[in-house]
């Protein structure tokens, strides 16, 4: 844990999810609106955060904890910046989100879901249907749908996140290795 | 509402409506295994290892455990497809099941063993690789978890939130990678967090006290009272070489439900102290006993108030019993201090029993924070509220455990002022239509409270809105010491003479003391310059305990008294002889039989309700 | 907003999506202008509750969340008299892979179902609507708050809508990644704050649902045609359709065909209607292998089952189900094996963890999944897959997500058995060199290895 007089949460957050029980018929329903906030200030939950979390609410850590680690889009590790959601689910997986997928990782230098890019901006997660099967392979990325991803398309976006120009298709790219053939 | 008629497996049988399959079943003797459901939890349906046959239904399997009966239902529990069902659910939890029952606390007496041997595959149809958890780890000192045997039955948390209202103890992740955690990994805090051992069906949680000691079978057990507090616990004792090596929980309904706290859980190691006290000693030499009983006879005879006795908690009905007979005779006048007692007075009628507490509509808790005083009480009024829907009020100067329910109400008094609340209580909303029994439940604050003065303020309350009290005595056998005569509360400074029965004063030996005859189980600093008598524990003695709502239990002692060791009461006796009384008792029975004779010497005392031992 | 890749337009058969493509159609203004918040009015005025649940009961509405209960049968389970709060929880929880009509009438046309939902809500008697929308639904979730705003500012959100003495409210509650959230009783544990596990029934939701009171639970798309269904009357609607199912739903196409998208089909026309003329059929030189005709959870139907109709009866005839309405469609060059491994894998991802059979059944069949995929199978992979699959089903679980799982294998099993043996027998993966497996007269006998 850490210092006692240093709090993981500034005041203003903790104020106002110590408003939050009011707006349910129960104060529990304000478990998960407050790991928002909490997590939208920090990017993940720590123990710390999540039992500052608890005392706001007049909870036990404990609770919160088995709460929040139940649901997938609370983070309990350093996230980038910009997180791509890939769905691969079946839609998308006969679409190419595999091949999305790794090159992906190439392009933004991570292989892992648990991991980070050096320069921090980016991580990714191979996620379950997002619910727009119609524009598969897509993904979600900074609070926004992506449609009918390529990798073009995924250069493009990391490129601007980067700040950087927009590269434009004709750079020539290594070859990916494909994914490992059962049947050989 | 009229009972239910039902038939399983071809037998009949009536229950109360409302009754779940499983327990029905359990009425004539069919077994259907369980491993979430628990009598003492709400149903949950989780393990799916209750599953029957029941006509008329949908034509699947349900679970016995969520099912209520009704009229005319036919259930079969040995139909095919209940059967395969059972069968493939065990196959399931052994998947990722360690498997490593040889070295595991729980074999011999382990559900998910026994359930797999009567309902499971005859053969292991699993291979490949199992699912591997850290293990085991420590929940806390007291206890550790194998995440890997875990069944995920939920009985802990679910326990833990239901009946102990803490979620200190909880389920992180899931689906296949949820496991059972202390929140953040920090140790359990909980005074009740022992009963999870108790309550776990296969050898996740086992108790580190007692890891590896030894083997189920090789011990032998007996049913027994805890002498840790005044709410007098059920426990079983466990036994193996001569060692105390295992304490459990025992279900009495009428007191404890089948919960103990950590106390008489965990606190009896010191009954196999290598450094136990066998044999009597003068200033630090060993002595014969009768040497030893005319040493202290000669300290302690005829020195009036200049007599200072210290009392054990779980001082015995029969021992006070005795020991009252002395300080009516050549201890006359002797100033007598007992352990952890309450200034609360002997009962002037039958009070409230803890039962009744369920009934209660509203309960009211005074001068007293239930966790640190009487434990078990505190679950029982917790279950009253959660469980039975009843309103609580609790006056407190301080933060007490009853408060992490949001609908308490919490009247937070000044120190010395509760009897002063409680006489405004009678206008509290709550009280004034009550709808039913209310239970008002008082401590003595710790001393902070003139007890009379409350006493009667409760007994006024409870006269006023339908009630009954309760008066929260705290030591062992502090109302069984009452009832004999022995009060306890004299103060010790400046007796010349000391009789230390059990753990030394808690303020320690009085420095005025010049002659101090110390009667305890363990070494202490200053025995070599006392006479020594070497005592028994709570796991050899015999006798009885006054519990604090005037029930007699009795205790049954796993491991014999071995000489040179001698039973509290024998010791008595001697000193009696040696004192010049005539105490001419051959047993714990006798003294019993002459306990039962109308003494005209003696208050009389609300009729205790005696009961035996609970059944093995 | 993306291009519509969907049913919009007036069509005969568009009850949804007539309006779909007209340009602000999620604001008010343009809503109330195509005839929006009639329905709401006339229930409000023009009709007594119980008038309005007969309506939807006579339409012969079924849930379009995919148990396909009677809506206006669920609807009377509320007892509206009861005193106390009661409330309507709208399944906005999206999660069902190959589902994406919710999303689609959410971005498309919000105030259709803020309309739905207030009508529920009066019927019932809640004042309180709780829309329990997936957390990565962060367009449409602002999209329904916007739409609950103006009809807030409007009146049809308050006090008194229409003039009509009894309030009604709407509020949004996001959810955080958890599939089983689309079960009632989780998203119910969920919405109070808790682990979303679903409880055991009953006691059901109409008796004691969100904080313990009385709720009714409707899917989006169920809720968005009640407007409709009051302003024709439940007999008109109940003209398009079977006589069991009738009406229309939204079919979401997606997969290899050359036109996905979302698509307002009237109940009983053919998957080949669907599939080969509305999403285009395959791609070229491709043929429709397989076909998941209601979302991930449905039963797989093979390619040569083209011309099962698209209504409840015929799809249980076929040991299938309408479902979500995701039509997920695989062609000849996919792996069979593969896929129905990305769909343990989903579901042991999403399993709650409360019930023996799925939070291990689920795990263990991924795991032989990966063993045959690693040409380390067996015949012993083969029969624990069909075990784990019958371990899965017919009640054992406590809930649906784990007889899905056991579906998944079990209909894959069953129509692709040879494809499956190749996996684990022989080793090889002969997709995309041979016809379908399924369009086969007959498989060779295969013997133990």
């Amino acid at each position: 844990m850490s210092s006692p007089n240093k709090s993981a949460l500034p005041t203003h957050i903790l104020d106002e999810i110590r408003e939050l029980p009011a707006r349910y018929p129960q104060p529990r329903s304000a478990v998960m609106p407050a790991l928002d906030l909490a997590q939208e200030e920090l990017g993940h939950l720590t123990p710390e955060a999540m039992s500052e979390v608890a005392e706001a609410l007049s909870l036990d850590p404990g609770y919160v904890e088995g709460v929040a680690t139940f649901y997938s889009l609370f983070h309990h590790q350093p996230i980038g910046k910009h997180r791509f959601y890939v769905c691969t689910n079946l839609s998308c997986m006969l679409r190419g989100a595999n091949e999305v997928v790794d090159h992906l990782k190439q392009a933004i230098g991570v292989e892992r879901s648990d991991q980070v890019s050096s320069d921090g901006l980016f991580s990714f997660e191979e996620v379950e249907c997002l619910g727009a099967c119609e524009y598969a392979p897509m993904m979600r990325l900074d609070h926004r749908y992506f449609y009918d991803l390529n990798d073009q398309k995924v250069d493009a976006l990391v490129a601007e996140r980067r700040g950087k120009p927009v590269v434009t298709a004709e750079k020539p790219k290594p070859k990916r290795v494909p994914r490992k053939k059962p049947g050989g | 509402m009229a009972d239910i008629n039902l038939t399983i497996d071809g037998q009949k049988t009536t229950v109360p409506p409302g009754t779940l399959i499983v327990e029905a079943a359990k009425t004539i003797g069919i077994e259907i295994p369980v491993f979430c459901y628990h009598h003492k939890l709400d149903p949950v349906g989780a393990c799916r290892l209750c599953l029957v046959d029941i006509t008329p239904g949908p034509p699947r399997p349900q679970t016995a455990c969520t099912t209520p009966v009704a009229e005319g239902m036919v259930v079969r529990t040995q139909s095919a497809m209940a059967v395969q069902g059972r069968a493939d659910i065990l196959e399931f939890e052994l998947a990722n099941h360690p498997l490593d029952c040889p070295v595991c606390d729980k074999g011999g007496e382990c559900p998910l063993q026994d359930f797999t041997f009567r309902h499971g595959y005859p053969i292991s149809r699993i291979d490949g690789p199992r699912l591997h958890f850290k293990k085991p780890i420590p929940l806390s000192d007291k206890i550790a978890l194998d995440r890997e045997r875990c069944v995920l039955c939920y009985r802990c948390t679910r326990y833990y939130d239901e009946v102990a209202w803490e979620q200190e103890l909880t389920t992180d992740q899931r689906g296949v990678q949820s496991f059972i955690t202390s929140q953040f990994d920090q140790p359990l805090k909980s005074i009740f967090s022992g009963n999870i051992i108790d309550l776990c069906p296969v050898g996740a949680l086992t108790s580190r006290v007692w890891r590896f000691e030894s083997r189920p079978w090789d011990m032998t057990h007996t049913a027994s009272v805890c002498s840790k507090c005044s709410v007098g616990c059920s426990v079983t004792l466990w036994q193996r070489r001569g060692q105390l090596v295992r304490v459990t929980s025992h279900e009495n309904d009428d007191i404890d439900e089948g919960w103990i706290c950590d106390r008489g859980r965990f606190d009896y190691t010191d009954v196999n102290d290598p450094a136990r006290l066998r044999t009597p000693s003068i200033n630090g030499a060993r002595a014969a006993w009768a040497d030893a009983i005319s040493a202290v006879a000669a300290g302690i005879r005829g020195r009036g108030a200049r007599l200072g006795v210290s009392l054990p908690q779980d001082i015995t009905n029969e021992e006070a019993f005795l020991f009252r007979r002395l300080l009516d005779g050549p201890l006359k006048g002797a100033r007598v201090k007992m352990h952890g007692r309450t200034a609360i007075p002997a009962p002037a009628g039958d009070l409230m029993r803890i039962k009744e507490i369920d009934d209660a509509r509203v309960i009211v808790v005074v001068a007293s924070d239930l966790e640190d005083d009487v434990p078990i009480v505190d679950l029982r009024v917790k279950k009253a509220v959660t469980k039975r829907g009843a309103k609580l009020i609790v006056v407190h100067p301080e933060g007490v455990d009853l408060d992490r329910h949001p609908g308490t109400v919490h009247i937070r008094n000044a120190k010395g002022s509760a009897a002063a609340e409680v006489r405004k209580l009678a206008s509290h909303e709550w009280l004034k239509s009550p709808g039913g029994p209310v239970a008002i439940l008082f401590g003595d604050g710790r001393g902070s409270e003139d007890v009379d003065e409350l006493a009667s303020a409760c007994g006024d309350l409870a006269g006023q809105v339908g009630g009954r009290e309760m008066a929260l005595y705290r030591a062992t056998n502090e109302r069984g010491a009452l009832a004999a005569g022995v009060a306890g509360w004299d103060k010790l400074d400046g007796v010349e003479a000391l009789l230390s029965w059990g753990p030394p004063p808690t303020a320690g030996i009085p420095t005025s003391a010049k002659f101090v005859a110390a009667w305890d189980h363990l070494p202490r600093v200053g025995h070599d310059r006392a006479v020594v008598l070497p005592a028994t524990t709570f796991a050899e003695r015999q006798g009885s305990y006054t519990n604090l709502e005037g029930t007699v239990q009795f205790l049954r002692p796993p491991i014999p008294v071995l000489p040179p060791l001698k039973e509290g009461w024998e010791v008595l006796c001697e000193l009696g002889a040696a004192l010049g009384v005539a105490l001419d008792f051959d047993g714990v029975l006798a003294i019993q039989r002459a306990i039962s004779l109308p003494s005209p010497d003696l208050e009389p005392s609300p009729t205790p309700v005696l009961v035996g031992p609970a059944h093995p | 907003m993306a291009e519509l890749r969907g049913s919009h337009g007036d069509q005969a058969h568009h009850i949804l999506t007539s309006l779909f493509g007209t340009p602000d159609l999620h604001t008010l203004s343009v809503y109330e202008s195509k005839g929006g918040y009639t329905a709401l009015r006339k229930a409000l005025l023009d009709m007594a509750p119980a008038d309005i649940t007969n309506e939807v009961k006579t339409s012969g509405l079924r849930g379009r969340g995919g148990a396909g209960f009677a809506t206006g049968t669920k609807w009377s389970f509320i007892n509206r008299d009861a005193p106390g709060p009661k409330y309507v929880v709208v399944n906005a929880d999206e999660s069902e892979p190959g589902t994406a009509k919710d999303r689609y009438i959410l971005e498309n046309c919000p105030h259709m179902v803020v309309e739905g939902i207030l009508i529920a809500a009066y019927a019932v008697g809640a004042n309180q609507a709780w829309v329990y929308i997936r957390g990565e639904y962060d367009e449409p979730s602002r999209m329904l708050q916007a739409a609950i705003e103006e009809a807030r500012a409007k009146g049809y959100v308050g006090p008194k809508p229409f003039g009509k003495d009894f309030p009604l409210d709407i509020r949004l509650y996001r959810g955080h990644g958890a599939y089983i959230c689309g079960e009632e009783t989780a998203l119910l544990e969920s919405l109070e704050g808790k682990r979303a596990q679903p409880r055991s029934r009953p006691p059901f939701p109409a008796v004691k649902g969100a904080w313990g009171r009385p709720t009714l639970l409707n899917n989006v798309e169920t809720l968005a045609t009640v407007p409709a269904i009051i302003n024709r009357g439940g007999a008109e609607y109940a003209k398009l359709g079977t006589a069991k199912n009738p009406g229309t739903r939204l079919l979401t196409v997606s997969g290899n065909v050359r036109k996905p998208g979302v698509y307002e089909v009237e109940i009983g026309k053919t998957f080949r209607h669907v599939i080969m003329e509305l999403a285009g059929g395959p791609p070229e030189g491709r043929v429709v292998k397989v076909f998941w005709p209601g979302g991930s959870s449905a039963p797989v139907l093979p390619g040569s089952m083209l011309d099962m109709t698209t209504d409840a009866e015929a799809l249980a005839a076929a040991k299938s189900m309408g479902g979500s309405g995701g039509v997920i469609v695989m062609d000849d060059s996919h792996c069979i094996v593969k896929a129905a491994h990305r769909l343990l894998q989903f579901y042991a991802h999403e399993s709650c963890g409360k019930c023996t059979p799925c939070r291990i059944g689920q795990d263990w069949a991924v795991r032989t999944y990966e063993r045959i995929l690693a040409n380390e199978g067996s015949q012993v992979e083969l029969d624990i897959l069909q075990r784990v699959s019958d371990g899965l089903q017919n009640g054992r679980c406590l809930c649906g997500l784990g007889d899905s799982g056991g579906w998944v294998i079990d209909s894959t099993l069953r129509h692709f058995r040879e494809e499956y043996e190749d996996h684990a027998l022989r080793h090889e993966c002969r997709v995309g060199t041979v016809a379908p497996p399924a369009l086969r007269a007959t498989s060779p006998q295969v013997g133990r290895t």
